[in-house]
């Protein structure tokens, strides 16, 4: 019966190449075997159709190839939701960013318009989409490529195994501050108040003896930010060593002096605050040329500091809604 | 009720007890299809695309033994509970009827409770 034989070879194909004939000739033993007792039964010969739904009652060719096969998996369930972790830390810190970055530079850049976008929007949308997509595939492809490979050793040493209750990490409250971070803030803040207040606290910055920068008059209110910035980071810091637990008064104090040094440190890269670079050996337009690239690579930066401001500040707000007032000590 | 999770537990009930029944049936040599008319007419239905992956596995691992004769001028494959085989089968039944009294004295404790 040609449809028997369609089905077999269909099954033969999937099957593994040492057991292909022994396994096909057992299934049709069973195949031929329900047959005849079928026909016993009727006492006639099936149609086409009876012996069609046989077939279809066996199942899909490739399923039940499938059960002969041994059971392979490329990420198994122990690491795949270490993978899928991974796989999300990826796309957020990665790949949105960069995705961000490069609509921001479509939209607002006007030098890479000007060299990039000779003929639409949607041209150069679908330009950067083809990177984006590229480069989504390639980390995903790496990423899966090194847990396939965790998986193979796992399968081998069992190393995922050898665990002990004690070598788990200690239950940690999320509205804890470590001590040793507040030491490091403070004695940043600290630093950064005392060196802030000495160098940049005139138009003029001298570099050494030979390097002179000019600011714009726009610069005081960057050096007053940045400075009352600094002390209150002394002074919260100084509370969160005291009493090191986020509570809500702190975490949102927190939140605005993130917010507060992101969106500064956003509008100082837009201010174009160097008006004058003077060095001995260079002339009139090579510093003019210098104030030009550092314009130029402020401008680059800024939709990179626009997307990190928005996870500081992202952060901070997380900070915010998770302090637990039962569980937060107050300052 | 949803179907889907009955059907679900039901499989996976089923599917340490099928290595069971097929074990204890092949005591006696008996080829596929007869195994699968013989489990199923004790009310224990095996579709062949889990038997005959079942029956290669347990031979693969020592529990049967198997060999092609022909019978009605047709080849087929006989399948024998090997010596090891009848060895594990004892220790899987001595573990079934542990389970089976255990549930028991669940269900029991259970219907008491609801008294």
């Amino acid at each position: 019966m040609e449809m028997i034989e369609r089905y077999l070879e269909a099954v033969k194909f999937w099957l593994p190449k040492r057991q292909k004939d022994d396994i096909i000739e057992e299934i049709s033993a069973d195949i031929d075997s329900q047959i005849e007792e079928r026909e016993a039964g009727l006492g006639r010969e099936l149609s086409e159709a009876e012996i069609e739904s046989i077939l279809q009652h066996c199942g899909d060719p490739m399923k039940v190839a499938n059960r002969y096969l041994p059971q392979e998996q490329l990420i198994g369930p122990l690491l795949f939701p270490i993978y899928r972790f991974v796989l999300k830390i990826m796309f957020l810190c990665c790949l949105l960013p960069t995705w961000l970055s490069s609509i921001w530079t479509i939209v607002y850049d006007h030098v890479y318009r000007a060299q990039q976008i000779h003929t639409s929007w949607l041209a150069a949308f679908a330009s950067a989409w083809s990177v984006w997509l590229t480069t989504a595939f390639v980390t995903a492809g790496m990423v899966t490529l090194g847990f396939a490979v965790v998986e193979r050793i796992q399968q081998k040493s069992h190393f995922l195994d050898e665990w002990s209750p004690r070598k788990l990490p200690p239950v940690r409250n999320p509205n804890q501050i470590q001590r040793s971070t507040s030491i490091f803030e403070l004695a940043f803040a600290l630093l950064f108040f005392v060196w802030w207040a000495f160098i940049a606290s005139a138009q003029t910055i001298h570099l050494g003896n030979s390097i002179r920068v000019e600011l714009s008059s726009q610069w005081v209110w960057f050096f007053w930010g940045y400075l009352a910035l600094a002390a209150a980071n002394v002074v919260l810091s100084s509370a969160n060593l005291l009493h090191p637990y986020w509570n809500l008064r702190r975490a949102s104090l927190r939140l605005l002096s993130d917010f507060a040094g992101a969106a500064i440190f956003c509008l100082l890269l837009r201010a174009h605050v160097v008006t004058g670079f003077f060095a001995a050996s260079l002339t009139n337009d090579q510093s003019l040329q210098v104030i030009h690239v550092l314009d130029s690579w402020m401008d680059k930066a800024f939709p990179w500091s626009i997307v990190v401001s928005l996870v500081i500040v992202a952060v901070g707000v997380y900070r915010v809604v998770r302090v637990k007032p039962q569980g937060a000590s107050t300052a | 009720m949803n179907p889907e999770p009955f059907e679900n537990l039901r499989l996976e009930l089923r599917r340490g007890s099928v290595v069971l029944a097929v074990l204890a049936a092949l005591r006696r040599e008996q080829y596929g299809y007869t195994l699968r008319k013989t489990l199923s007419d004790l009310g224990l239905e095996i579709d062949e695309g889990t038997l005959y992956p079942l029956l290669r596995r347990l031979e693969s691992q020592g529990l049967l033994s198997s060999q092609w004769r022909e019978e009605d001028k047709r080849r087929k494959r006989f399948y024998l509970l090997s010596a090891d085989g009848a060895r594990v089968l004892e220790q899987l039944l001595a573990e079934w009827r542990s389970i089976d009294r255990s549930l028991e004295e669940v269900l029991k404790e259970q219907s008491h409770g609801n008294d």
